[in-house]
């Protein structure tokens, strides 16, 4: 039998081991029940370090495969500086390798962080000369870097993508949901020193790309018209220029040129004013090169005929207290003969005979006014005001091409529905969406958007269009061996001091189409205030048989006069 | 028989053990072989963009006309020669008849 006091000590010591045991129990309980996802995930944050990384964009060809736009995995270098014991040692090797300075290094390899970029987007042998040094602390990844081969080809259409990937401007923008890689989330572990532990083949694993476009366009078209556009501008002291070329059986972009142009692959240092896609997000009053819609619109609903005989009032006309000239002093000529001359007063007329409810009609018709909804961001609809609106004199007004704003792209996609036998097509850019493996997500078919006038009235069109070519404002724009329809305009700009037409700024284009029996390519060149002889027929007209030329050259279409050659060779 | 057992037993042994090594060593070869592909791939990606960039219009035209003294061809110079049904395809895509502009309203037929 055990004595009273010693019963009591032991009782005591129950108590005291009980109460020990109930402290330890009270403390693993608040540890690992009551506080366990918030000191799990301190733990994590000690232990680890979560980075993600963006896959490779995916690839941008014309419509014969060639490279446009591609990302090449190039190194980014990574710093960890909670685990650096000596950062001015880390920095005094990385400053020669990577070309910054040291203090710039050092400072960002003392901040409170446990992640900090170094240099992304690095040279190859900058990324081995690192793997080599081995610093501890000192991280290399893959990261892909877009490279635009081209430079300042097609740049406006392309636009560009960020330092992170992401698409900014133009196509990469558009379609980033399909160029973006897959992004992958990286984590890296730190020992119980602080040190990081870079898991194995980090520098190799890249995540998978993202989809590839091919696009309508022909970088050798697109070569072309840049080219002469570039030589236009300099030569007219033009502000600025577009040039866009389009399949109109197809809608399908060809070339779309814009000055002043720009590399993609250098744009830090530019403004948005110079990446700005001016053929679908600025608007001009097109003057003249209106009249080929408004003739088309006045002969479908027969007002007109290409022989009516038209009076060109001798050059003045006055409407709702405004005196409307011509170039000329025209008279009585039939009106074929006033498209061929341009005469602003027989426009009017034929506006007016039209009337506004089907003149507005017919110019929503051939798309004014809305957007043509090419696959490309940024697009404007351009100003028609709807017949509510209009003022005395507007129908006369737009029929001269004045009182409207209108894209360069919706200019030349109206004038491709003449082209199309009265067709008109969506204008598109991107022919074929593909993934990783080239397996087609997606293959975008010509869309038909509408009949606008018919088959009749566009090859009747046709043939006063031709006359402007051939007799009229246009012959500069002849193209020797194949018949081109199109039409001139010289528009007067708005002074932005007065709210008055200027009389020393102009907009110069012509639009038109080749060969005219069966279009193969429909045009548009717009010179925004050339210097000097501003007429459209004079500074766009032969930008249009340049180009032309050359296009249908590479295209292997046929001129009027082989054709004429093979056929006596036949009859031989 | 007993020996030919315990023979049997020990080819077993190998056989297994070689197994499980040439199993380690082919998983190595493949992750070398992983990371050269990746290595390759990287290359070409690499070379694409040099031989993108040498192809470029711009650079074929100014290497044919200042190193090469070669001229654009002029108007006339160049002759398409088809063959017999080699005429370039003009298809056309699928016309909705449809008049829209000559109707009250958009996309109505007016017939």
């Amino acid at each position: 039998m055990i004595a009273g006091p010693s019963r009591g000590r032991r009782y005591v010591m129950l108590f005291l081991l009980l109460c020990g045991f109930s402290i330890i129990l009270f403390r693993l309980v608040t540890l690992q029940v009551l506080q366990a996802a918030e000191l799990t995930a301190k733990a994590d944050r000690q232990h680890q370090k979560t980075v993600s990384f963006e896959g490779a964009r995916g690839m941008v060809s014309d419509r014969h495969g060639k490279v446009l736009a591609m990302n090449v995995e190039v190194p980014s270098v990574f710093g960890v500086p909670t685990s650096l014991e000596s950062p001015s040692t880390v920095a005094r090797h990385l400053s020669p390798v990577l070309q910054i300075r040291r203090d710039e290094l050092e400072k960002k390899l003392r901040q409170d962080k446990s992640f900090v970029w170094l240099a992304r987007k690095v040279e190859p042998e900058q990324g081995r000369r690192l793997e080599q040094l081995s610093l501890d602390g000192i991280g290399v990844v893959m990261e892909g870097r877009r490279f635009y081969p081209k430079g300042p080809l097609l740049a406006h259409v392309l636009g560009f993508s960020g330092m992170d990937g992401q698409g900014l401007e133009g196509l990469e923008r558009r379609y980033d949901s399909h160029l973006h890689g897959e992004k992958r989330v990286t984590v890296l572990q730190r020992d119980a020193l602080g040190r990081t532990v870079f898991p194995k083949g980090l520098a190799e694993q890249a995540p998978t790309p993202g989809h590839a476009l091919t696009l309508t366009v022909d970088e050798v078209i697109q070569y072309i018209a840049e080219k002469e556009l570039e030589e236009a501008v300099t030569h007219t002291h033009a502000k600025s220029g577009t040039i866009i070329v389009m399949d109109p059986q197809s809608g399908a972009l060809l070339a779309m040129a814009v000055s002043p142009r720009f590399d993609p692959n250098v744009v830090a240092a530019l403004t948005p004013d110079r990446w700005r896609n001016r053929a679908l997000t600025d608007t001009y009053e097109p003057g003249s090169t209106m009249k080929a819609m408004v003739a088309a619109a006045a002969l479908e609903e027969k007002v007109m005929t290409p022989d009516s005989m038209v009076f060109g009032e001798n050059g003045q006309m006055v409407i709702a207290s405004t005196t409307i000239h011509d170039h000329d002093k025209l008279g009585w000529m039939t009106f074929s003969e006033a498209i061929q001359k341009s005469s602003n007063i027989v426009a009017a007329k034929t506006g007016m005979a039209l009337g506004e409810q089907r003149l507005y009609r017919y110019l929503q018709a051939f798309g004014f006014g809305q957007r043509t909804e090419i696959d490309l961001p940024g697009e404007v609809n351009g100003l028609l005001k709807a017949p509510k609106d209009w003022g005395r004199r507007s129908a006369a007004s737009i029929s001269m091409g004045q009182e409207i704003g209108v894209t360069p792209l919706q200019m030349v996609s109206a004038v491709a529905t003449l082209a199309n036998g009265g067709v008109m097509m969506k204008p598109y850019v991107v022919s074929e969406v593909r993934d990783q493996k080239g397996r087609v997500l997606k293959e975008v078919r010509p869309q038909v958007k509408r009949r606008v006038v018919s088959p009749d009235t566009a090859r009747t069109i046709t043939t006063m269009l031709e006359g402007v070519v051939t007799n009229g404002t246009g012959t500069k724009a002849a193209i020797p061996g194949f018949r081109v329809a199109g039409k001139t305009g010289t528009a007067q700009k708005i002074d932005s001091r007065t709210g008055m037409y200027s009389s020393t700024q102009f907009v110069g284009s012509f639009v038109g189409y080749v060969p005219a029996e069966s279009p193969r390519l429909a045009m548009i060149v717009v010179l925004d205030e050339p210097q000097g002889e501003a007429w459209g027929g004079a500074v766009a007209a032969p930008v249009f048989r340049r180009v032309g030329g050359q296009a249908l050259n590479y295209l292997g279409v046929s001129r009027e006069d082989t054709v004429k050659i093979a056929l006596a060779m036949k009859d031989y | 028989m007993k020996t030919v057992t315990i023979v049997a037993g020990v080819l077993l042994v190998f056989v297994f053990v070689w197994e499980r090594v040439d199993v380690v060593r082919l998983g190595y070869q493949i992750e070398r072989l992983k990371t050269q592909k990746i290595l390759l791939e990287r290359e070409r990606d690499q070379l694409q963009v040099k031989f993108s960039a040498l192809t470029a219009p711009a650079r074929i035209a100014k290497v044919a006309t200042e190193k090469l003294g070669l001229v654009p061809p002029q108007q006339g110079q160049v002759l398409m020669v088809h063959l017999p049904g080699e005429a370039p395809s003009l298809s056309l895509p699928p016309v909705e008849q449809v008049r829209v502009a000559k109707d009250e309203s958009i996309g109505r037929e007016r017939e």
